[in-house]
């Protein structure tokens, strides 16, 4: 079943509101949270996340090769310029929970955002089926 | 004046087939590799072999991929529950190109998640490489150091037609409603 996800409150630290907050059941060591952050304060940089949920969580980008390779590459942090909206989807951005623990569709599971400005945000994350974290029509 | 005919699915991507393969169609059919891996179970699988007559979707991930693999693996398996009887013809064979830290019960214990008749391969290095190959697609590599290293790999699921036919590749981010629609055209494609 196709499955749309709508977070039931928006996280808002200043001027960082965070929406379509997902993580993706957990099928192996690992599993990806994808999510929306605007950002109607001043430029800002996420530094990382923590979670009691993970033994780590880094920041990933998925890049297509020329050759069809997709390549998964760790970047230290991202950018959030003033007025600008980051999203992290599959196939693009996405934070990767490390030995992530057992989790199952319809659980909730809590996430501190630490931003270089806007300090520690803390946000919830629907876990929903791997194929749901597309979003639209799956 | 040209004539545009649009095929309209439904909404929610509905079994309707539209006639037309909606992956990316290969140039050049070719026919199925015949490369053999160790299933899950430890036993040798011969791919051409084992797979005849079925419709073959083929791909090559690993375990520690949070992003690309579960989605692709979770999309077959959703479009499988809606037509159960195309995924009674197919199989779905997952090749792991991580054989360093992904075993076959790992493997297995990662494709239940999915789907049970799933099919998991594993093989040494040269194995893998030499299976890439024949399926046309560039062998995995390592990136970074460590034991928190990530795989790069093919980012698509190849798929053959009964008939063993190499037909149409399915990028990542295939949607579900093109899916059903391709297997259900590819299901037909048995030689007869």
């Amino acid at each position: 079943m196709a499955g749309l996800v709508v977070s039931a409150c928006a996280s808002d630290a200043g001027e960082i509101v965070i929406t379509d907050a997902r993580l993706g059941r957990p099928t192996g060591p690992n599993a990806a949270l994808y999510l929306t952050a605007a950002n109607d304060g001043p430029s800002d940089r996420l530094l990382g996340v923590e979670t009691d949920l993970a033994a780590a969580v880094e920041i990933h980008e998925t890049v297509t090769e020329t050759d069809g390779t997709m390549a998964m590459r760790a970047l230290t942090s991202l950018e959030l310029a003033e007025g600008d909206t980051l999203v992290l989807e599959p196939g693009g951005l996405h934070l990767m929970l490390v030995d992530v623990a057992r989790l199952e569709v319809g659980d909730t599971v809590a996430v501190t955002l630490v931003w270089e400005k806007a300090g520690p945000l803390p946000i919830q994350a629907d876990v929903v089926d791997p194929s749901d974290t597309l979003g639209d029509d799956g | 004046m040209r004539l545009v005919v649009v095929f309209a699915l439904g909404a929610c991507g509905g079994n309707v087939a539209s006639g037309e393969l909606q992956g990316a169609v290969v140039d050049a059919p070719g026919p199925k590799p015949s490369f053999t891996l160790t299933d899950t179970a430890g036993e040798p699988y011969r791919f051409a072999a084992e797979t005849e007559d079925k419709l073959t979707l083929l791909y090559f991930g690993y375990l520690n991929c949070p992003d690309i693999c579960p989605v692709h693996l979770a999309q077959i398996a959703e479009v499988f529950d809606r037509l159960p009887d195309v995924a009674r013809d197919a199989a779905v064979v997952f090749v792991s190109v991580d054989p360093g830290r992904d075993s076959p019960e790992e493997i297995r214990r990662f494709l239940d998640n999915f789907d049970s008749r799933f099919v998991g391969l594993t093989g040494t290095p040269s194995e893998l490489d030499e299976a890439q190959k024949a399926a046309g697609v560039t062998p995995a590599v390592v990136g970074g150091e460590g034991d928190d290293y990530t795989v790069d790999h093919a980012g698509w699921v190849i798929a053959y037609s009964p008939d063993g036919e190499y037909r149409v590749n399915y990028p990542f981010g295939t949607r579900q409603s093109e899916w059903a629609n391709d297997l259900q055209i590819l299901a037909t494609m048995d030689g007869s």
